[in-house]
């Protein structure tokens, strides 16, 4: 069975114009058009990717993604109407992994499906049977990871941020660096993806997120995980 | 005649509102310390030499008498008696049967006039005042009775006068310093009666700047709240007014985003499949395709514009070192395809703090207006500004095209401008707001654009950002 995309979207026509595009890459696409309609569909079939567009009758995009996220870490892409609006930063906040300002073109979003797909698949450092750091652990080849002994439940995305800053540690990346290693962006990437990507990490990996031990901020330069 | 234009230039500036209340001070404190100065100067002359006349009548009335007596012993001991009086500067003169005795030979029968000797003729006392050789005299008769003897005494005033004088030049002094107490007091004054005028000026400017929610403070001042109401009144409606428009333009941009968004989604569909098209339905399908992506551009630079043009446009400033800012911008636009980036030495490692997407943008708009209206960008360069300590960084784009004539230089960052000669090149190219979406980003990040003449003397324009770099 190949991969499995839901698409959530209110507007019939978008919704079928994605499809075609979408079917055109190979994919199975799913089509829901409200979020409770979207929950139910999620819970019928495995799904790889789900598309939200955050302006949904009923429970909004923001809120399906939550719900989402409470019950899987599969990756997600926001809709949203405006890059420069908070909408960007509330939808990777509510899980988000990435997302795509509308008008987009599909080719735009097979790209970021398939970045999120590969994402899912490879991480960085497989091959390591664990790493330890401190009282942190990450077993790559199984995905998980391991705080203080109690495992942690990290999105795909998070889980391959932590892997890549695991391949060096000690080292700094910059946003600029993680964006194309994680998220597989140029130049232009939204730093605020790896922004709101280490604070969401952080909630998790860290028994203090004020006062991060392991993923550790440099000023003006970027992240680094402590050795 | 006509009236020549320049003399309405000669008409004086009306003055400033704090000139103008300076002045009042000035004026008020000039008019009242003189008319004060003067009182107080009359009164006391009058006084001073009221004072001094009744001394004076009183001493020669004294000295009279003293004189009387000589009369009844020896007329001829009238000198010696002259001379034992108490006179403090008085000249006595005793005129007695056509004899004349003075004390002082200089002031003799001569100095009495002539008006005073005739009133004394008659056998009253009299007194006058008179000017001798340039100086006041007070000239006292007494004519002595029993006799047609005359008793004068006649005494300089120049003494009173010298007093007066420093008198005038004391208030003459205290004229002047209390218009200067008044000009400072106007100069503090007024300060403090427009400091709310430039506080509302600041706010109006920071409105004007796009801080939408910048009010005055609210005052005690009766005078002053009406002002600071009915403008935090005004400053709310804008807002709410912009607010508005922000809605409209982001409840707009959904309505025309999803019919594009199927549109473009759709055409792309159909791309996929271009060669199974008939010959026919593939050329419309390019028009149909390559009229669909303007369309899309079209609308997201009037929506972008009117998100400016409602202060909706955040910026999402981060640095970045202007080279490699540049070097991305260009490579990641359409119209950048092959055209070189020069970067100066000195000017690779500024840091500029900037919206990375947005300033891609206007680099993007630059190369694409270059394309359309100059043949293509054949550089952009990277440099720093001359002088010794430059705080900004040049980024240009040049082409070599027939360059923007002088006249049109500011026109063409207009909305829906098009270069006279240019616009015939392509018609249907340009949506003429790139130029106009440049002014609006570059204006929020701090920084100017221009065009001008490039710099190498070949023909073509160069249109140059300048933006401010950061320590």
């Amino acid at each position: 069975m190949g991969t499995r995309i839901l698409t959530v979207e209110d507007d019939e026509r978008i919704r079928t114009a994605v499809k075609l595009a979408l079917e055109d890459e190979g994919w199975t696409v799913e089509e829901a058009d409200s979020g409770e309609g979207a929950l139910l569909a999620f819970g019928r079939a495995p799904t790889d990717v789900v598309l939200i567009d955050i302006m949904l009758p009923g429970i909004d995009g923001f809120e399906l993604c939550r719900a989402i996220r409470r019950i899987s870490d599969v990756p997600i892409v926001m809709v949203t109407a405006r890059i420069d609006t908070h909408d960007v930063v509330a939808g990777l906040e509510a899980g988000a992994d990435d997302y795509l300002t509308k008008p987009f073109a599909p080719k735009e979003l097979s790209a970021r499906i398939r970045a999120l797909l590969r994402r899912s698949t490879r991480p960085n450092v497989a091959g390591h049977a664990r790493l330890g750091f401190g009282d942190l652990e990450i077993v790559p080849d199984e995905g998980k990871v391991v705080l203080a002994g109690r495992e942690l439940a990290l999105t795909k995305t998070e889980f391959r941020l932590l892997c890549e800053l695991a391949s060096a540690p000690g080292k700094v990346f910059s946003r600029e660096s993680l964006l194309d290693r994680v998220w597989g962006y140029d130049y232009f990437g939204d730093g605020r993806l790896v922004d709101v990507h280490v604070r969401r990490l952080r909630t998790k990996v860290e028994v203090d997120p004020a006062n991060p031990r392991h993923v550790i901020t440099v000023r003006g330069l970027g992240y680094r995980l402590q050795s | 005649m006509a009236a020549p234009r320049w003399i309405t230039r000669l008409r004086p500036k009306p003055l400033g509102l704090r000139a103008r209340i300076t002045l009042a001070f000035a004026l008020g404190a000039a008019l009242l310390s003189i008319v004060l100065a003067s009182t107080t100067y009359v009164v006391t002359r009058g006084t001073l030499v009221r004072q001094r006349e009744a001394v004076l009548l009183r001493q020669a009335y004294l000295n009279a008498n003293q004189t009387i007596d000589a009369f009844g012993t020896n007329g001829g001991n009238i000198l010696t008696r002259l001379q034992n009086l108490p006179l403090a500067g008085s000249k006595p003169v005793v005129v007695y049967q056509g004899r004349t005795t003075p004390i002082d030979p200089d002031v003799g029968l001569d100095a009495i006039p002539v008006e005073l000797r005739n009133r004394a003729a008659t056998g009253v006392p009299a007194r006058m005042r008179f000017r001798l050789d340039g100086k006041p005299w007070l000239g006292v008769a007494i004519p002595i009775p029993g006799s047609n003897a005359v008793y004068y005494e006649l005494t300089n005033l120049a003494e009173l006068n010298k007093t007066l004088r420093s008198l005038a030049a004391v208030l003459v002094g205290a004229s002047l310093l209390t218009t200067a107490s008044g000009i400072l007091l106007g100069m503090w004054a007024s300060g403090r009666a427009v400091r709310p005028l430039a506080q509302a000026a600041r706010a109006a400017e920071a409105i004007a700047g796009g801080r939408l929610d910048t009010r005055l403070e609210p005052v005690d001042d009766p005078d002053l709240r009406a002002l600071t109401n009915a403008f935090n009144a005004m400053a709310s409606a804008l807002e709410m007014r912009v607010e508005r428009d922000a809605r409209f333009a982001s409840d707009v941009s959904h309505e025309l985003r999803s019919p594009l968004m199927t549109l473009s989604a759709s055409a792309e569909v159909l791309q996929s499949r271009r060669d199974e098209l008939p010959e026919r339905a593939a050329v419309a399908l390019d028009l149909l395709v390559g009229d669909v992506a303007r369309f899309q551009g079209l609308v997201g630079d009037l929506l972008e514009i009117s998100r400016f043009d409602a202060g909706a446009v955040h910026l999402n400033l981060e640095e970045l070192l202007v080279g490699e800012f540049v070097a991305n911008a260009v490579r990641a636009s359409d119209a950048g395809e092959g055209v070189p980036v020069e970067v100066d030495d000195d000017a690779a490692d500024s840091i500029i703090r900037a919206d990375k997407r947005r300033l891609a943008q206007v680099v993007a708009n630059l190369l694409d207006n270059a394309r359309f209206y100059g043949g293509g960008a054949t550089a952009v360069t990277v440099s720093l500004p001359e002088g010794p300590s430059p705080e900004s960084v040049l980024i240009a784009v040049e082409d070599a095209g027939p360059g923007v004539p002088p006249e049109e230089r500011h026109l063409i960052f207009e909305r829906f401008a098009r270069g006279t000669g240019a616009g015939r090149r392509s018609t249907t190219e340009g949506a003429g707001l790139g130029l106009a979406l440049v002014t609006e980003h570059v204006r929020l990040h701090r920084g100017r654009v221009w065009v001008e003449d490039r710099t190498d003397g070949t023909p073509g324009a160069r249109f140059v950002i300048e933006l401010p770099v950061t320590e």
